[in-house]
């Protein structure tokens, strides 16, 4: 056999071989978070697979930044995933610019059955809706609060958690010592709102178009954790990183007291330390108890090749068994109301814990996400943030300079 | 030749014009065909270097008129507006200096480290190959498992540095939170990882200078220190220029440190510039503006390359 016909051959047999595994194939696409891929949802999508012969879901995960900018090169490339999980924020931002599918028409066939958008809490709607339409829906409704360390405050002579700044501060200096910290924030801006939130400070005000942060309220706000790490030593200096899990590490670790978090450390603190005696307490409570509200959604971008099976997963993927499951697993606290009615649920003291801050709890740059600007100005308050925090700079200092700088950026075009 | 030999048949029959004709013609064939010949060859790169970089660059450029989502969403043409407001943007200020004390800061550390070690490695010492590899070793690692091993010695609270500075009864460090050390300490993080690199090229460059030049060095009464300042590092200076180049090219466009290890902070200080790029881009959306201050970067390398090339090459003796 000559080699052009050997050629040939082998050519003509790669291709055939590859047209048969692809013939009768298709990939329904799922961008995930990482921290979030359970196997309550592992299960569903194999229930998904074998209940749609010839369909494989290709379940990828990732970290929240890694999958923006995934996800942002997709769109650009015109070649999206089929179903996104989103951090919040991100679905009236790509929906704003038309990159993602309205749902209305789903939700006519199917809402009922499903019970949406009944049985969802009214803010995990509002949240996912640009105008009269829907763009997502959601999938996890959580808060961050305190999560204390029993023993540690036990030893420390304090048989409750603290519910106003001044009794965290006492405990905050009095479990601080030996190797061990009263407190440890966290790194990532979002944390810091709950201090500005209980000092009655909120992120902007749609009337005036402008952010309210360079208030006394909230230069009093950062101030009290700045001291609480710089003066009275009772914390520790947030770790400047991308890297979030520090806190829950020293809690697991019996190194703080106490930490601000949400459900989603649940699992890591009881695997990580299965003897770890802790709780969580209601949220603190200043000139009012309020605390930031944090959830996941899921999106269909408007180029998704496959939007219907999408959708089909979709709905298993929110349905109350598989909300419950994933709370059994993993302490997730879920959207739907029937999940807050759920017995079960009501029984688990941490998730009943939790679950009693979603009604307090606020989104906190629900409006600001509107203008299109969000994003750049939270940048610059988490610089103004860490100008504090770590270089010392007086609050009064910076969050007016911040202010004036991000009310510059929301006057312009 | 052949052209040549056309010319003397065309000669030797008296032909005249009809002959020059043919002639022409042949050459011309002759040559169109050598060109179509020459671009065949050159095609696959002109084509590779066509779709990854010269349309992505005019794509770029194209993108850095429109403020907005240019090639994403909705965008409106703005002109040169986003590089007016680059150019009076203090941030962007800020990265920039960020980005040339780590780019100096890395490369003129690696070239002194990285030479040092070769010169000390090129002598016959007992292990010295197992030594060259561990030292290169960290070079061909991924920067995510570098910035997770160097977490994990710096964490002020869990890290092994402090737990040993503090068996030792030494003060403890913030060797990431604070804003004057953390840029040192991720150029250190850089040189640890690429040192190795440099290492390697000085030993190659070292070992093709002919022993001859030492032997007649060391007949004339020449110290080490007298040989390597007249022997060793003139020719030595286009390997210098070389890894100068390749370097600072290199660390100018870097985002891994900052991104995996400090993300940019504290308070800005490891900022730097491909970091604020990549974050105007994916984290605030604005892409017309991200690609303005991408050819901005794109036209800085060039001139810190053009003045490398200005001042290095004057003292490099091939």
């Amino acid at each position: 056999m000559s080699w052009w016909r050997r050629a040939k051959l082998f050519i003509g047999t790669g291709l055939g071989a590859l047209l048969s595994t692809g013939a009768g194939a298709e990939t329904l696409t799922l961008y995930w978070n990482a921290g979030h891929a359970y196997q309550a949802y592992a299960d569903v999508i194999e229930r998904f697979e074998a209940d749609h012969p010839g369909w494989e879901v290709r379940w990828e995960r990732f970290q929240w930044p890694d999958m923006r900018t995934k996800l942002i090169a997709d769109l650009a490339a015109k070649n999206p995933p089929d179903l996104v999980a989103e951090p919040g924020g991100w679905v009236q931002e790509f929906g704003q610019q038309g990159l993602l599918l309205p749902l209305n028409d789903f939700v006519a066939k199917d809402g009922e059955a499903m019970g949406f958008p009944e049985d969802w809490q009214a803010r995990a709607v509002e949240r996912n809706m640009l105008d009269d339409q829907y763009f997502g829906v959601q999938i996890h409704l959580t808060c961050g609060t305190l999560v204390y360390n029993v023993d540690m405050l036990k030893e420390a002579g304090f048989d409750a958690p603290p519910a106003t700044w001044e009794e965290f501060r006492e405990v905050a200096m009095a479990t601080t010592g030996g190797g061990r910290f009263g407190f440890a924030p966290n790194p990532s801006i979002g944390y810091y709102w709950s201090w500005f939130l209980q000092n009655g400070v909120t992120y902007y005000d749609p009337e005036t178009n402008t952010v309210n942060l360079g208030s006394p309220e909230a230069i009093e706000a950062i101030q009290f954790l700045a001291d609480l790490i710089q003066k009275d030593k009772a914390a520790t200096t947030p770790v400047a990183g991308s890297d979030y899990e520090g806190p829950q590490k020293l809690f697991t670790a019996n190194r703080a007291a106490m930490i601000i978090t949400g459900p989603w450390d649940v699992k890591p603190i009881r695997t990580g330390n299965p003897d770890l005696n802790w709780a969580v307490a209601p949220s603190l409570n200043h000139k009012e108890q309020a605390t930031f509200a944090g959830g996941v959604s899921l999106m269909i971008p408007r180029d998704a090749e496959h939007p219907d099976q999408a959708w089909e997963l979709l709905k298993r993927l929110v349905a109350l068994e598989t909300e419950i499951a994933v709370t059994k697993e993993a302490g997730m606290t879920m959207p739907r109301k029937s999940w807050v009615e759920n017995t079960e649920i009501q029984a688990d003291p941490i998730i009943g814990s939790f679950g009693e801050c979603l009604p307090y709890a606020h989104d906190v740059a629900a409006e600001l996400r509107l203008t299109g600007k969000h994003a750049r100005i939270d940048k610059l308050l988490r610089s103004a943030l860490e100008e504090i925090i770590y270089n010392q700079v007086p609050a009064a200092e910076v969050m007016p300079r911040f202010a004036k700088e991000a009310n510059a950026i929301l006057a312009s075009n | 030749m052949a052209a040549g030999g056309s010319m003397g048949a065309a000669a030797s029959t008296g032909t005249g014009s009809g002959a020059r004709s043919l002639f022409r013609t042949r050459r011309l064939g002759r040559r169109a065909q050598q060109t179509l010949i020459a671009y065949s060859l050159l095609s696959p790169a002109i084509i590779y270097f066509t779709v990854y970089f010269f349309y992505p660059i005019g794509l770029e450029f194209w993108a850095s008129l429109f403020s907005g989502q240019p090639l994403i969403g909705e965008s409106r043409f703005a002109g040169f507006d986003n590089y007016v407001t680059a150019l009076q943007d203090a941030r962007v200020r800020q990265s920039v200096f960020a980005t040339l004390t780590y780019a100096i800061g890395v490369t003129t550390a690696s070239i002194a480290i990285g030479l040092g070690l070769a010169l000390l490695l090129n002598q016959r010492l007992p292990g010295r190959t197992a030594i060259r590899a561990v030292i290169f070793f960290p070079y061909i690692i991924s920067f995510v498992i570098v910035a997770l091993i160097w977490q994990a010695i710096l964490d002020p609270y869990t890290g092994i540095l402090n737990g040993v500075l503090a068996n030792f009864g030494m003060p403890t460090q913030n060797w990431l939170n604070d804003s004057s050390a953390a840029l040192p300490v991720i150029i250190a993080i850089t040189v640890w990882k690429d040192v190795g690199y440099a290492m390697l090229i000085y030993l190659a460059a070292l070992q093709s200078i002919p022993s001859d030049f030492y032997e007649a060095a060391s007949i004339d009464g020449a110290s080490p220190a007298q040989q390597f300042r007249y022997v060793t590092w003139p020719l030595l200076t286009p390997t210098t220029l070389f890894i100068a180049v390749v370097s600072m090219i290199g660390q100018l466009q870097e985002i891994a440190p900052a991104y995996l290890i400090t993300n940019g902070g504290p308070a800005d200080a490891t900022r730097l510039f491909s970091l604020h790029v990549f974050e105007a881009a994916f984290f605030e959306l604005n892409i017309g503006y991200a690609s303005a201050l991408s050819f901005l970067m794109f036209l800085l390398i060039l001139g810190i390359t053009f003045v490398q090339f200005r001042l290095l090459n004057r003292d490099v003796s091939y």
